[in-house]
């Protein structure tokens, strides 16, 4: 990083809780979080790769309906197509959810995830700074560092596994089109799921 | 022997254990947290009809279902019907939500037992006996503050083709349950988003009941679900205002549920259009608006002293000052204490009128007019007044107008800024109507402006000297000048009198002036005494004497007059309406609420309409007024049975006729007299 972004998550501290709304089509905020081996992951040292963030909360039953297979075929065909997945865990200690580093690596070996990294957010700054509201809720970035799509997994929001067959899958479509140079066609939807579960 | 006794015991434990775990599992997974009953209104619905299912439920402690719309998170209740062939079902009605705020995200809840409602509809041709199997799977999250559950549950009930009859107690449920429901509210809403703000405007009558408002957007789109929301009430709208969604499109036509306390809820349909900021609230206020309403008031206080009812007090008052030839300090202790007089009085009626708007009333500046016994009171204190100019009397001490010294200016003000509000409202309308949508502090500075405009002229004539050195010099022309301001608090008395028959009727204002005659006499007397010396508490006791026993007259004489004006339209019962239409009579029935503005306005402008009523009259219509306002469940089965899901409702019934005539939503009074006079031709 030459020129040093400011760190907006210390910004969104002071602000207060899901206040940090990020715009479709303007560069994202940049964030740093350690992942589950103990490093520092910092959004910008993707830059000029496609990333994909996914907010996650093992036990909620939204998230365990596309961990039944859907979640990891989606991580695979982005991994294929040389796309950044950061899988972040906004749950506050004592709270539904809350993963150790330790957790965590067992949880993601458990359900044979495949993220690039499992980032630890249990302040919930960089969950509030991209107003994550849901798990699972998703979130499209381009090599360019905007934000391309935010929003649901797809468009079946129910909690029944047998619905991931005739829904849309809205990442896909969005890495796709981006990959083909299109504009992504549905840049917003309503995410659906359980309430990221945030400290207070 | 001890190793084995542990291994039995260890053994005795395990089996134990697994015992539990084999009839605790079983139970386990079928551990609901939200317990649901299928009711059905009535288990022997008639063919052809429409039978209402209720989904009643009740949340386990500390859990929470959804509404349609769950907020930030969630998932609508989705319903999957078994129905015999020819059945079919209506989508669920959901019950006003309660809100729940959780680390930040808005989630529109049911913590407490609620029930959805469901219409089934059962095919006409079917013979009675007929059994009608229902089977409802239901899909739905339940969510703690910590965790969620999506749950499935299969309801099943059986239906028999019957009569439809009712039993007591299952009405007394569903009436109950429709109460949750939000009624339509029958007229159109606007919104709009810009600048980060989502304003929405709502039609709501000024003086209709409103508690704790909230609105419930069903999309997303155009409001923020967590932003907390600012409501204002201006005249006849409801405003509200929150933060916009960050994300998405506002929508065509934004559906919502907008609750108002206890409850109770109203449906409504906004579209997109212009909507101004509210002149008040939290965010949309400004200082400008503030100063504006204070200049206004300022004014408006200032114009006040040539109105009848101020310019005697303050041209006596002024002549007063020039009359005893204060000195500088003097005349400018008594200007400040008739200023303060005046200020203090506007603010106290300010504060008063504030006080009764956050506690829900409805109220405006002289508001102390709209009590019959308070115009009295101004009535027979203007003829006091008038008397004093004419010269029957003089006051004496505690010192009042044309009187010096400090006490005497403040109650000088005091009285002059008391009896201006029956003058100040039509000049004061705008200015006083902003201030009270003001934050309290605003507004009062508006009161204080009115008053300081008020006190104005005297404060100058009381620092200048130049205009004190202009008053004309004192001589016997005073007197005259004195009987001549007698005349525009005479007519500030009649226009008393006037405001007094209205509001109360013939009985209260013939009431009013009698006390006024009495207080004459006695100030006559008084004035009598005065003139041989003596001393006239004997008279004052009288004065008072005659202005209380006034004040607990009108207001029984005023409540018959009220009594027999509302006795016009007689309450719409469903035995007396089948009494009347026995008898052969033609009926108009109309279904109103408080809080329905076409309501309103249909009254206003036709059905109350003299030629109406004359046409009504001549028909022998019979006019019944069903009142909605507290959403009787009798008459809101009634209303939808005429597939009317709320008000307005009017119904003409033609004698003979099988089924009532349902006219447009929209009346007016051609409309009526044409039906009544058809009746007649």
């Amino acid at each position: 990083m030459r020129h040093l972004i400011p760190l907006f998550a210390a910004a969104v501290l002071a602000a207060g809780p899901a206040t940090g709304q990020q715009a479709t089509n303007a560069p994202a905020g940049n964030f740093r979080l350690t992942d589950m081996t103990g490093k520092a992951v910092q959004l910008s040292d993707y830059k000029g790769r496609t990333v994909v963030l996914e907010w996650n909360n093992p036990e909620c039953p939204f998230v365990k309906k596309h961990y039944a297979g859907n979640m990891q075929r989606t991580q695979a065909a982005a991994k294929r197509d040389g796309v950044v997945w950061l899988t972040i865990n906004s749950g506050a200690p004592g709270k539904q959810g809350h993963l150790t580093p330790e957790g965590a690596r067992a949880y993601v070996s458990g359900v044979k995830a495949q993220p690039a990294a499992y980032l630890l957010d249990p302040q919930g700054q960089v969950g509030k700074g991209y107003a994550a509201k849901t798990t699972p809720h998703m979130y499209v970035i381009d090599g360019k560092g905007v934000l391309r799509y935010q929003g649901g997994i797809d468009d079946k929001p129910t909690p029944d596994p047998a619905d991931v067959a005739g829904a849309r899958n809205h990442v896909l479509a969005a890495l796709s089109e981006l990959k083909a140079g299109k504009p992504v066609s549905v840049p917003e939807t309503r995410p659906y799921g359980c309430s990221v579960k945030y400290a207070g | 022997m001890y190793d084995r006794s542990m291994s039995v015991r260890q053994a005795a434990l395990f089996l134990l254990t697994m015992l539990a775990a084999l009839i605790g599992s079983p139970l386990a997974a079928q551990e609901r947290h939200l317990a649901i009953e299928i009711v059905p209104e009535t288990t022997r619905p008639a063919a052809g009809s429409r039978v209402t299912l209720a989904l009643a439920s009740t949340p386990a402690p500390e859990w929470h279902a959804y509404w349609i719309n769950g907020g930030d998170a969630g998932v609508p209740t989705t319903a999957n019907w078994t129905l015999p062939a020819g059945v079919t079902a209506g989508p669920l009605r959901y019950p006003v939500p309660e809100r729940l705020l959780v680390s930040g995200l808005m989630n529109y809840v049911y913590e407490r037992p609620f029930a959805h409602l469901v219409d089934l509809t059962v095919p006409a041709g079917l013979t009675a006996g007929t059994r009608l199997p229902i089977t409802l799977k239901l899909d739905y999250l339940v969510c703690t503050r910590e965790i969620c559950v999506p749950e499935k549950q299969t309801l099943t009930t059986e239906l028999t083709v019957g009569d439809g009859a009712v039993d007591a107690a299952t009405q007394a449920r569903f009436d109950a349950w429709r109460r949750a429901m939000p009624r339509p509210l029958g007229a159109e809403a606007r919104y709009a988003v810009a600048d980060g703000r989502f304003r929405l405007s709502v039609p709501f009558p000024a003086g209709a009941e409103l508690g704790e408002a909230y609105f419930y957007p069903l999309a997303g789109g155009a409001a923020d679900f967590a932003a907390p929301q600012s409501v204002t009430r201006e005249g006849d709208a409801l405003l509200i205002e929150t933060k916009a969604a960050a994300l998405g499109q506002p929508p065509a036509r934004l559906d919502g549920v907008l609750a108002v306390g206890e409850g109770r809820g109203f449906s409504l349909v906004a579209t997109p259009g212009p909507v101004a900021a509210a002149t008040g609230g939290a965010a949309g206020w400004g200082w400008g608006a503030a100063l504006a309403a204070f200049g206004g008031a300022l004014l408006g206080g200032l114009l006040l002293n040539v109105m009848p009812c101020v310019f005697p007090i303050l041209s006596l008052k002024a002549l007063s000052l020039a009359r005893s030839g204060a000195d500088a300090g003097g005349a400018r202790r008594e200007a400040l204490a008739y200023t303060a007089g005046v200020v203090a009085v506007c603010v106290a009626l300010g504060a008063v009128i504030l006080g009764l708007r956050a506690g829900g009333a409805s109220t405006g500046w002289a508001f102390q007019l709209t009590d019959p016994r308070m115009v009295l009171l101004l009535l027979l204190l203007a003829v006091g007044i008038a008397l004093n100019l004419s010269g029957l009397f003089e006051l004496p001490t505690p010192r009042f107008a044309g009187e010096s010294g400090a006490s005497g200016a403040f109650a000088t003000g005091a009285l002059a800024a008391f009896v201006a509000t029956p003058c100040s409202g039509p000049f004061m309308a705008g200015a006083l109507g902003a201030a009270l949508v003001l934050p309290a502090a605003a507004a009062l500075a508006v009161f204080a402006g009115l008053g300081l405009g008020l006190a104005l002229p005297f404060l100058l004539i009381g620092f200048v000297p130049a205009l004190r050195r202009a008053l004309p010099r004192p001589g016997p022309w005073m007197r005259t000048f004195r009987h001549v301001l007698s005349v525009p608090m005479w007519l500030t008395a009649v226009g008393l009198a006037w405001l007094l028959g209205r509001m109360a009727g013939v009985n209260a204002m013939t009431l009013g002036l009698i006390a006024a005659l009495g207080a004459g006499l006695a100030l006559w007397w008084l004035g009598a005494r005065q003139g041989r010396g003596r001393g006239g508490g004997v008279a004052w006791a009288a004065v008072a004497l005659v202005a209380v026993a006034g004040t607990f007259g009108v207001p029984r004489v005023g409540a018959k007059a009220e009594a027999l004006a509302e006795a016009r339209d007689e309450a719409f019962t469903e035995p007396r309406l089948a009494a009347l239409r026995a008898g052969g009579r033609p009926v108009f029935a109309y279904f109103t609420a408080d809080w329905c503005l076409t309501c309103k306005v249909n009254e206003a402008g036709a059905i109350d309409r003299a030629a109406v009523r004359t046409a009504f009259d001549a028909a022998k219509v019979a006019v019944l007024v069903g009142d909605w306002t507290n959403g009787d469940p009798a008459l809101g089965r009634f209303i939808e049975r005429h597939n009317r899901a709320g008000v307005p409702l009017y119904l003409w019934y033609e004698p003979g006729a099988s089924a009532p005539r349902v006219l447009p939503q929209v009346l007016t009074p051609s409309m009526l007299t044409a039906l009544a006079d058809q009746r007649r031709g």
